[in-house]
């Protein structure tokens, strides 16, 4: 074989694997598409898309946050994988973020919070998997609302200065959570969302610590969104 | 009194030495100087007097002359008045009638006051006692504080200096009825020098020292007691010498309100009176002591109102107080008077004492005045070094009347030696220096200090609070580590 026929052999191919993918992400291409305009989810083909959100996660343990590192929210920054299925507006959502935070140890006496000026980090990773519906607007196309519902898996760590072993702790905790918020596709693979999410997760905390002492167990709290998504 | 200028006679550990008798007498055996005086609980002559406010000159001396009454003096650092009464008159009775004018807040007598430790054989062993409350791990957090925190020990005074001192032996005694008669010593000078492990004399570590019981600026010791107490305290530690203590950077207030033996047989000018203590507390809060150990109280007599006050003002003026439960569980267990207010006072703690099982100690008084335990040993238990070890004055060579008489001479208080000592007075300066250190940590107020302490508490006997532990036994790395969010 010649090199020139090696080099075209080698450019069919790569443009084979970019239409795979573009198939997989895009296809199939309703014929909507070609008008530009941007679409509701599809309906009849999966469709996988991407998103980077950042946000920021109200605790519902407020009282025990603001004990410990002086509030209760903060930024969250994650992402995550949506998968269109044909059936309607039906989705799936696997998506992650993370919440840290940082304050002292504390003594807690009546009213009063005496820290002890001994560092304390808390970090929380969530897993969502939702499953939801997207809503169609005909008069407004490029607007996409959803809903949205599922399991939260929350890595819940804390770690501070003078720990023995067993001490910090490292643990994953279950709970559900909504979420809802629209879509504006800006372009066709490209679109901005807002949401807002409500999380539970149950008897996660409140075994101890200054959560035990302020009888709030729930790891749980509401987040605002803003999403860049990439994809269908 | 002269410069010494020798250094302190190091006699080490006394782990050899056979069992020696009662190394002090108690309340129930104090001595009879000149053998004449009836030992009374409290001091005839004189009560304890509080007025109310905006009482008129015309009232304090119709309450005078109501109990035959001559005299009414204000010392320094005292709110109450001692009024003078008639020898034959029963204070007690005096007080009760004062007690009863509408221009009286309280009246007492002016009952003695004695150091809490049970006597005690000199062995040996090691502090068990820092390992048994999670020291090590404590400490790793706060490190034995600094000097900007200061403990006021009142007690016998506190082996803080060098030099000599001379007193007057002027009556013969008797340590028991019917025993042998000691000689009057006359004029002997007494060496005197800073225990090793406390300190050198005249450093930075002794501040505003005050000994009520001469009425002078010199508290030194001449019991043993209180430099025991002061080396648990703030023994110094991590120096490769002897023993350790719990808050071993802070500054030490030497306060001498308890007469010793040597005192009396000196015939001090005080004893260790509720109206001695009480002004003691005073003076150690006006001069910038942060926590208070009292190992001391009495067992005998009424309420101690003179003494409750001063502590509260004590405890207003931002000063955490530890006081000894007593040692009277198996004598009786009457309450230590000093302690019984301590549950109206956020800020004031009444340490019992466990003993090395951190079981309760056979002689730490129960009652609902008892807050928090502490080890103090319990050599009934656990033999002699069951006790808490500490470097304190010989006792070989201090406490000469415990020889035969023909060998009884002036004592030494330059010679140093390790003992083990029993009893809620061992147990109360642990809860001093653990204060000492959450202070430093920053839980200031003496309130907080309290209520931490009680809030992680290690709960023994009876689920919740109990009339042996109180609260419990104190866990000094616990608290000091505080609350994390969910651990």
């Amino acid at each position: 074989m010649t090199q020139g026929a090696s080099i075209s052999v080698r450019r069919g191919l790569r443009r084979l694997a970019v239409l795979a993918v573009a198939s997989v992400i895009c296809a199939p291409a309703p014929a909507g598409a070609q008008t530009g305009a941007a679409q509701p989810a599809g309906r009849s083909a999966i469709q996988i898309g991407g998103y980077a959100m950042v946000g920021r996660f109200t605790l519902a343990a407020s009282e025990s946050f603001d004990a410990i590192t002086g509030d209760h929210a903060g930024p969250i920054v994650g992402g995550g994988v949506t998968v269109g299925l044909p059936l309607g507006g039906l989705f799936v959502d696997v998506g992650a973020w993370k919440w840290t935070g940082s304050g002292e140890r504390v003594v807690v006496l009546s009213n009063e919070i005496i820290r002890l000026g001994i560092p304390l980090e808390i970090r929380i990773a969530p897993i969502e998997i939702s499953a939801g519906w997207r809503f169609r607007i005909p008069r407004l196309p490029r607007l996409i609302p959803y809903l949205a519902g599922g399991y939260s898996s929350f890595a819940y760590q804390e770690t501070s200065t003078f720990a023995a072993a067993g001490e910090d702790l490292d643990q994953r905790y279950g709970g559900y959570h909504l979420r809802g918020g629209a879509e504006f596709k800006v372009r066709r693979w490209l679109g901005l969302a807002g949401e807002v999410a409500w999380t539970t997760v149950a008897d996660a905390i409140g075994g101890g610590g200054v959560s035990k002492t302020f009888n709030e167990d729930n790891l749980g709290g509401t987040s605002f969104r803003a999403r860049i998504t990439v994809g269908r | 009194m002269q410069s010494a200028g020798l250094p302190p006679i190091d006699r080490g550990l006394r782990d050899q030495d056979p069992p020696r008798a009662a190394r002090s007498r108690l309340e129930a055996d104090r001595l009879a100087v000149d053998a004449t005086s009836q030992e009374l609980p409290y001091i005839p002559g004189s009560i304890i007097v509080k007025f109310k406010s905006g009482a008129t000159a015309g009232a304090l001396a119709a309450a005078t002359r109501q109990v035959a009454g001559d005299t009414v003096d204000r010392s320094r650092w005292a709110d109450f008045d001692i009024v003078a009464i008639p020898d034959a008159t029963d204070p007690e009775e005096a007080a009760a009638i004062l007690r009863a004018r509408p221009d009286v807040e309280y009246a007492q007598p002016r009952y003695r006051n004695y150091a809490m430790s049970r006597p005690n054989d000199p062995l040996y062993a090691n502090q068990w006692n820092f390992p048994a409350i999670d020291m090590e791990r404590a400490w790793d957090i706060q490190p034995g504080a600094t000097a900007a925190i200061i403990v006021a020990v009142l007690d016998s005074g506190v082996a803080y200096r060098s030099g000599t001192f001379r007193y007057n032996s002027r009556f013969p005694f008797r340590l028991v009825q019917g025993g042998p008669t000691y000689p009057a010593l006359g004029i002997v000078d007494v060496p005197f020098a800073a225990a090793p492990e406390l300190g050198t004399s005249g450093s930075t570590r002794f501040v505003a020292p005050y000994d009520f019981i001469w009425d002078d600026d010199a508290p030194v010791d001449l019991d043993s007691h209180g430099t025991h107490v002061t080396g648990t305290i703030g023994q110094l530690t991590n120096n490769g010498l002897g023993v350790a203590g719990m808050a071993y950077n802070v500054r030490i207030m030497p306060v001498k309100i308890i007469q010793s033996l040597w005192d009396e047989i000196f015939s001090s000018p005080n004893e260790g009176t509720d109206d001695i203590v009480a002004r003691g507390i005073r003076y150690a809060a006006d001069n910038g002591a942060k926590v208070i150990n009292l190992s001391i109280g009495r067992s005998e007599g009424g309420a101690a109102p003179a003494v409750a006050d001063a502590m509260r003002y004590a405890v207003g003026r931002g000063v955490f107080v530890a006081v000894a439960a007593g040692n009277t569980r198996s004598t009786g267990n009457q309450p230590n008077r000093l302690a019984q207010s301590a549950p109206d006072i956020n800020g004031m703690v009444a340490v019992g004492a466990v003993g090395r099982t951190l079981d309760a100690a056979y002689y730490s008084t129960s009652g609902p005045f008892v807050e928090l335990a502490a080890p103090g040993g319990d050599q009934r238990a656990g033999g002699t070094s069951a006790g808490i070890l500490q470097q304190t004055l010989d006792l070989d060579v201090l406490e000469t009347y415990e020889r035969a008489v023909s060998q009884f001479g002036p004592p030494r208080a330059d010679s140093f030696a390790y003992y083990y000592f029993q009893g809620t007075s061992m147990a109360t300066p642990h809860v001093a220096g653990f204060a000492a250190l959450l202070m430093q940590q920053g839980v200031t107020s003496p309130a907080a200090v309290e209520a931490a302490m009680k809030a992680f508490a290690t709960d023994k006997g009876t689920a919740g609070r109990d009339d042996l532990f109180g609260f419990g036994l104190i866990n000094p790395r616990a608290t000091l580590r505080g609350l994390g969010l969910a651990r």
